[in-house]
């Protein structure tokens, strides 16, 4: 039977260092390969190990997608192209290719400048790496190679970040990446057409929540941050992801041009300038209103904000907005976490008063004069958005890229709805608050299309299986099919052998060929291994290939072939003149395979040359020439040319 | 341990037994680990529990646990083992009960017996598994490590645990057999025991018979865990035992052999190839014959990788590796045959004719021949670079089949027979294959071949340089390949210029490299340019070389590409003109009898970039030339060694890239030692110079440094907010300070000197107002400052991370407490 297999290396059931292998119709595909920003030691990247065991990594591999640049899904791509010795192709957006590096230059910069690590990748592996990049379009389907070819769709979340799709044959994967479906202030929302894959690997960052209103999360963020500037406070904004920071500027840009303020905004020149650089490049990338707008005024070339210089900073405060999560092991987790004594870079020491709780996320800092905000602009998926992929309505969806208690509880009330309908207030299940249950209900219902086999999740390094009934073209005639379905053959699969008994796809044929009188038989169609044919013996239908068929009925493949005949004035016999047209045609088609065979008869590739005496005319000879049609192009040219004659013999 | 993570660890295991509070991200839990592994290691770890008895009590508490959460109970289990791995903890853990839980029993068996997690509801979550296995994997260090493990009976869980689902769990159960095996070996059965096993410990004599019986069985995967378990097993136990062992398994393993098709083929490679690189290998003679039957029975793809590890051992019958060398060749073979235009032997040795199963794999579909393909010319490849490859090597025909492969790929060759025609239609544009082969023809350019050869091979890679079909990956590829085919080209018997061949490959090979510096893909025109920087380098001196480059558009066009809209190929452009005008042939349209005017005009070009391109890697270029130009004592650049310095130093000092302003210390360092001279002598047979200058050298040098303001420079960088370049602007002053100290400063001579206002600058500095220029500098005042500071204590400083606070444990144990009741929302939230 077939199978579809899914092992996630990293982000199975938690969040970082992506990394799924799906194995799909032969093919081994590497989904993301990213890092995990918790550790700085070999935890960081996947462990590759499971895939070189397989032998050689490009042997076994057939290629890597990269679903946006965000590092915990392309962090260890150059470790694992120039150091663990990846050798072929990478599949990315335009947009990801280009800002991919400027993401991974600064990862370097962290890793080698501040933590002091020498076995890191250097700059031009990166260069290296990047050069193994095969940008692909939205919607454009690429030919990895004659069976597998994937195709990208539009997902939000930051510019570039793609959903795509891995097809071999009739059997098909999606896989998400990150994605938002709320188009925010700079993209769209993400969108999907109805592929109907047999598995859509969708991530589940918030499985269980249903955030708040972006509008009110925005609003609030632009109150405090005037209220601060109005009291001539400063506010800094640490933001760590790429993509949020753009959204921040064209929020407070928007308010600065609406409200006429005049303090300035810095954004720091690193990672968000460089990056800026492709946001005005990659324009149709944008949500719409940035696309419309953009020939009157690019959104991303900011009057209000400028670049920051290291210079203008002396003391911080009195507020810092986090925009984000941050790591165990950062000053910014520190921060959040309401901590009053810090030393940073072993320079500076801060203290914070006894404050209140920190779980109010509005701790003072420094003496009362700072406050710290938490605020998630946090551009996931949530609960109700989870669902909406379900538009390419999947056979089976597997979880990742989220934790294994939500995932659980996210798929028992799923479960639930595709039942019945929820049961109403049941709350505080599975250890989950009233809050949290109502979440996923309202996710359960709000999945419009449940998958039709199984939510599954699977933590690292676990296997999912899935066995596939692949559709499988049948070439059959017409009258055999008509004939067949009235007697009912067709309704069960009756007498069918092999795997092949799934999803049948009848194909008409054009020209049906004479069947014999008791067996139904088809056309052959051009490619014999892609597609399989009914036979049907002793009143039992089998579907086998075409060369089975053709053996079975002992019968043999119909082949076409091209006529012509011309005649040549030459008074030698028939053999001297075949052995001149080998001579001459030898030293015209050097780039061509030309045999003279022991019968006489003279041969380039497929064409076959027979002189023969002329019935009538015995200083005449005819040239009897038969070719293919898959060699129509050569047969003509070969005919023109014997029909200038052949050279005078020295 | 510190007494601040003493003091906060019972909160911390309050936290973790609480199902109340959330968990911490489980990189903190696998933080907590590392520290408490480092702990266990430095000292006693029954010390540790009897001071801290909290983590005895958390360990109970966690057991106990209505529902345990599986990441705190996978810790748990993972931190018992680590305390059990020294034998006094792990009595003190078999016997010790809680002092406050109400609940009392044996804290081991509890913890890996069937009464513990294995039965629980936690027990399907992988990450519960992996972490019992984990702690049996610490745990069983000795003797009653051993006892414990039967009594509880884990070793029938370890066998279960083999075929998980989890690739990790399977794998992390299949070593743990390893390691229980050999420390059941370990101590009085080590020796020579009987293969029957009679003698052997009853721990070890039931996983061999699990071995046995795995190796039995008629389902592939248990035949593969056995076999995994045999190939670590033979890959790091070198004991005598092991070959009793061998002499025992020896004969299931022979029986695979007779199965059709063999199972688990890839793993019994595996196994094969590490008992010929055990010990044992050498004393088996049986074994060879076992390899050779192998090779025989195996399909060509799954042979390969045994054919290749065969011809790496080091002690192997000559046979055996003949044979190994044929199953290589064969695929290559095959393609010869199918692209020869007449018939004749194609030079292979004996054995590697182009077998029918070979053509049969080549024929059943086009991933079965890619792949075999690609496997045979990369294995082909390791091979060439071995001391120990099969000799006489088969150059020529190995070139022919190389070049063969490119045509078939290019839909260039001509093929005379059905498998040459089915080879024509599945390799046309294949880019696997073209890259393997690319690869491949570069590695042959070690050795040599036929002129004729030699010509095909020059021909086929201007083809795939040329065509428009080359993916970019493909040209990158060709053009290394191409380098290393020149490079390794001979040189004319008459002098040391290229051969007429050479000459004549690089008449037609510019042109080509012209038009790929002008593709509209970067990847294209950047492999173009590092192919020019790199042939430059080593053909910089030869006549024919400069004549055809000169007399071609490539230098004019590469300068062109300084002002590419993509960096990286900005970078490349620099490095190339910067190696083209080391050998005076960046081209302008003076000519080279002006070098002046373009040295100055490439120069001023590169200095312009340095100042004003956007991005870091072309400015890192620049200072690489710069340096590079130092260095090699350019005339240009020493016509006014000073003004070149200055100019550099003070673009680089106000560069936002670390990296530009760490290479120009890099530059200041190669300016000092052409003043001072080396920073010491690395040969340790060399007389002992004097290491300072001399007084009246000094002094003018520390002029000449004051003229430049490398003074400024460097101390500025020392209190650069980037680590490198303060740590590299440490060892620069501190170079000086080593050379100026021993003869005294001129201080001594005069007054001492005004200090003060450098003092002010260093603080100001420190402070992190970068911004203040430090003026004029007088040399005795640089110098009575770089006296007075501790230079050695802030390198030691600087060599911490940056980070290292927050790393500290107890800066862990205070985020994870600090984390209590905020973990929110946010918890799941992430870029």
């Amino acid at each position: 039977m077939p199978e579809i297999r899914v092992t996630p290396l990293g982000a199975g059931q938690d969040v970082g260092r992506s990394c799924i292998l799906v194995s799909i119709g032969g093919k081994n595909v590497m989904l993301d390969c990213g890092m995990h920003m918790g550790f700085s030691d070999d935890r960081r990247f996947p462990d590759f190990s499971y895939i070189t065991r397989n032998g050689r990594l490009t042997d076994f591999l057939d290629c890597v997608i990269i679903s946006h640049f965000h590092l915990d899904h392309c962090g260890a791509l150059p470790y694992f192209s120039e150091m663990v010795g990846y050798d072929g192709p990478i599949y990315m957006t335009q947009p990801t290719q280009a800002i991919c590096p400027i993401l991974l230059e600064d990862y370097r910069k962290i890793a080698v400048d501040k933590k002091g690590e020498a076995n890191f990748f250097t700059s031009q592996m990166i260069k290296d790496c990047m050069k193994k990049v095969v940008a692909v379009h939205l919607h454009q389907t690429v030919q990895v190679d004659d069976e597998l070819e994937i195709k990208a769709y539009y997902a939000g979340h930051v510019l570039g970040a793609a959903m795509f799709q891995i097809k071999v044959g009739s059997e098909s994967v999606v896989y998400t990446g990150d994605y938002n479906m709320t188009p925010d202030r700079h993209l769209g929302a993400a969108w999907i057409d109805k592929c109907r894959p047999n598995l859509l690997i969708t991530e589940s960052t918030y499985a269980t929540t249903i955030r708040d209103s972006k509008r009110c999360r925005e609003r609030d963020f632009l109150k405090k941050v005037h209220e601060t500037v109005e009291r001539g406070g400063k506010v800094l904004i640490p933001v760590f992801a790429l993509g949020r920071a753009q959204e921040l500027c064209i929020l407070l840009e928007t308010f600065w041009e609406r409200m006429d303020l005049k303090a300035p905004i810095y954004f720091s020149t690193g990672l968000t300038e460089k990056a800026n650089h492709y946001y005005k490049l990659f324009i149709p990338w944008t949500n719409q209103k940035i696309r419309k707008t953009f020939v009157q005024r690019n959104m991303f070339e900011f009057k209000h904000i400028k670049a920051f210089d290291r210079a203008f900073a002396d003391s911080p405060g009195p507020m810092v907005i986090m925009p984000g999560y941050c790591v165990q092991g950062t000053v910014g987790h520190k921060i959040l976490s309401g901590q009053r004594k810090l030393e940073m870079e072993g320079r500076q020491v801060v203290i914070t008063p006894t404050l209140p709780p920190p779980a109010l996320w509005n701790p003072c800092w420094a003496a009362g004069v700072m406050q710290v905000e938490y605020m998630s602009f946090s551009a996931h998926a949530d609960a109700r958005a989870s669902c909406s992929c379900g538009q390419a309505e999947p056979e089976n969806v597997l979880l990742v890229h989220g934790e294994a208690k939500k995932m659980s509880f996210l798929k028992q009330k799923i479960e639930q709805n595709s039942v019945g309908k929820p049961r109403r207030g049941r709350a505080c299940e599975g250890g989950f608050s009233r809050a949290c249950a109502d979440r996923a209900r309202h996710l359960a219902e709000a999945l419009s299309t449940p998958p039709r086999g199984q939510l599954l999740y699977a933590a690292n390094g676990e296997t999912v299986t899935l066995s596939t009934s692949p559709s499988i073209p049948v070439g059959i005639s017409l009258g055999l099919l008509k004939r067949e379905m009235a007697q009912g053959m067709w309704a069960g699969h009756a007498g069918w052998g092999g795997a092949a008994a799934g999803q049948v796809a009848p194909q008409t044929a054009p020209a049906p060929a004479p069947a014999p009188a008791s067996q139904g038989y088809s056309r052959m169609p051009r490619s014999p291994g892609s597609c399989r044919h009914p036979i049907m013996k002793d009143s039992n239908f089998r579907l086998v290939s075409s060369e089975q068929a053709l053996k079975e009925l002992g019968l043999a493949e119909h082949q076409l072939r091209f006529t012509c005949r011309v005649h040549l004035h030459d008074t030698r016999k028939e053999q001297e003149t075949a052995l001149r047209v080998y001579s001459h045609l030898k030293s015209v088609l050097k780039d061509h395979c030309v045999q003279h065979l022991p019968d006489g008869s003279v041969t380039v590739e497929s064409i076959l040359i027979q002189a023969a005496a002329h019935s009538e005319d015995p200083s005449t000879k005819v040239l009897l020439v038969s070719w293919t049609y898959q060699d129509e192009e050569l047969g003509s040219y070969l005919t023109s040319l014997l029909k200038k004659g052949l050279p005078q013999a020295s | 341990m510190d007494p601040e993570c003493s003091r906060l660890l019972p909160a911390l295991c309050a936290v973790l037994v609480d199902p109340r509070q959330p968990v911490a991200d489980d990189t903190c839990l696998e933080k907590l680990l590392d520290w408490f592994k480092t702990v266990t290691e430095a000292g006693p770890s029954l010390l540790l529990l009897q001071e801290n008895p909290c983590l005895v009590e958390l360990l109970f508490r966690v057991l106990k646990a209505h529902d345990p959460r599986p990441r705190v109970l996978s810790f748990s289990l993972r931190l018992a083992g680590l305390f059990a791995a020294q034998e006094d903890c792990f009595q003190y853990l078999q016997v010790t009960p809680s002092s406050s839980v109400s609940q009392q029993g044996e804290l081991l068996p509890m913890l890996f017996g069937e009464s513990g997690p294995l039965g629980g509801a936690a027990w399907t979550a992988p990450t519960v598994r992996s972490g019992w296995l984990q702690g049996l994997r610490s745990l069983a260090q000795h003797p009653g490590a051993l006892r414990f493990l039967a009594d509880c009976g884990a070793v029938d869980t370890i066998f279960s645990l083999q075929g998980d689902s989890s690739l990790f769990v399977a794998s992390a159960a299949g070593q743990l057999l390893v390691h229980i095996l050999a420390l059941a070996m370990r101590g009085p059965a080590e020796g020579h025991p009987s293969p029957q096993g009679c003698d052997w410990p009853a721990c070890a004599q039931k996983i061999v018979c699990h071995v046995e019986d795995s190796l039995r069985s008629t389902a592939t995967p248990q035949v593969t865990q056995a076999l995994n378990v045999l190939t670590t097993t033979f890959g790091h136990c070198h004991s005598p035992w092991t070959q009793g062992l061998w002499v025992r398994l020896s004969p299931l393993v022979a029986c695979l052999l007779e199965k059709d098709p063999i199972p688990a083929s890839h793993s019994l490679v595996d196994l094969l190839l590490s008992v010929a690189r055990s010990p044992v290998g050498s004393s088996d003679c049986g074994l060879w014959e076992t390899l050779a039957q192998t090779l025989s029975h195996l399909s060509p793809t799954q042979a390969g990788p045994l054919a290749l590890g065969i011809l790496k051992l080091q002690d192997c019958p000559q046979a055996l590796k003949t044979q190994a060398f044929g199953v290589l060749l064969q695929p290559l073979a095959c393609v010869l045959k199918a692209a020869a235009q007449a018939p004749g032997p194609p030079g292979f040795p004996e054995g590697a004719t182009g077998d029918s199963i070979t053509v049969d794999t080549f024929l059943s579909s086009k991933s079965a021949c890619v792949g075999l393909l690609c496997q045979a010319l990369a294995h082909l490849e390791l091979l060439q670079l071995l001391p120990q490859r099969p000799s006489p090597w088969p150059q020529a025909p190995l070139l022919r089949a190389a070049v063969a492969i490119l045509r078939f790929c290019h839909g260039s060759a001509a093929p005379t027979s059905d498998v040459g025609g089915h080879l024509c239609a599945v390799l046309a544009g294949c880019v696997r294959v073209q890259r393997a082969a690319l690869d491949f023809l570069g590695t042959l350019s070690q050795g040599t071949g036929p002129q004729e050869l030699v010509t095909q091979v020059f021909a086929v890679l201007l083809e795939y340089l040329t065509s428009p079909d080359s993916s970019p990956m493909v040209l990158k590829k060709a053009f290394q390949a191409t380098l290393r085919w020149l490079l390794g080209s001979p040189k004319a018997p008459s002098c040391c210029d290229l051969d007429p061949h050479t000459q004549l490959f690089l008449g037609e090979l510019l042109p080509v490299l012209r038009k790929r510096l002008c593709s509209p893909c970067w990847e294209a025109r950047d492999s173009g340019l590092e192919f020019l920087t790199q042939v430059t380098r080593h053909w910089g001196g030869q006549a024919a070389f400069r004549h055809a480059l000169l007399a071609s558009e490539v230098p004019e066009l590469t300068g062109q590409l300084l002002r590419d809209p993509e960096s990286y190929v900005r970078a490349s452009a620099v490095t190339a003109t910067g190696q083209l005008s080391s050998w005076g042939l960046y081209a302008t349209p003076t000519g080279p009898e002006h070098p002046e005017v373009q040295q100055e005009s490439l120069f001023t070009e590169l200095l312009h970039i340095l100042s004003t391109d956007s991005e870091g890697f072309p400015r890192r270029a620049v200072m690489h030339v710069f340096t590079q130009w130092l260095k090699d004592g350019h005339a240009d650049v020493a016509e006014d060694l000073e003004q070149f310095v200055a100019r550099v130093l003070q673009a680089a000092s106000q560069d936002l890239d670390w990296e530009v302003r760490a290479q120009g210390l890099e530059l200041a360092l190669v300016f000092l030692e052409q003043l001072l001279g080396q920073p010491g002598s690395r040969c340790p047979y060399a007389v002992a110079l004097p290491e300072a200058a001399p007084p009246a050298t000094l002094a003018q040098v520390l002029q000449a440094l004051c003229r430049v303001q490398l003074f400024e420079f460097a101390l500025r960088a020392l209190f650069d907010c980037d680590r490198p370049v303060a740590q590299k602007s440490c060892d620069l002053l501190l170079f000086l300070k080593a050379k100026a100290t021993p003869c005294g400063g001129p201080q001594e001579a005069g007054a001492s000197p005004d200090v003060v206002s450098v003092e002010a600058a260093l603080q100001r500095w420190q402070a992190g107002e970068q911004g203040q220029p430090l003026g004029e500098l007088e040399p005795e005042a640089v110098m009575a400052v770089l006296r007075s500071m501790d230079l050695e204590g802030l390198r030691g400083m600087l060599a911490k991370s940056s980070d290292h606070m927050e790393k500290s444990p107890q800066s862990l144990l205070q985020d994870m407490l600090a984390t209590v009741g905020v973990l929110g929302e946010n918890e799941a939230d992430c870029y």
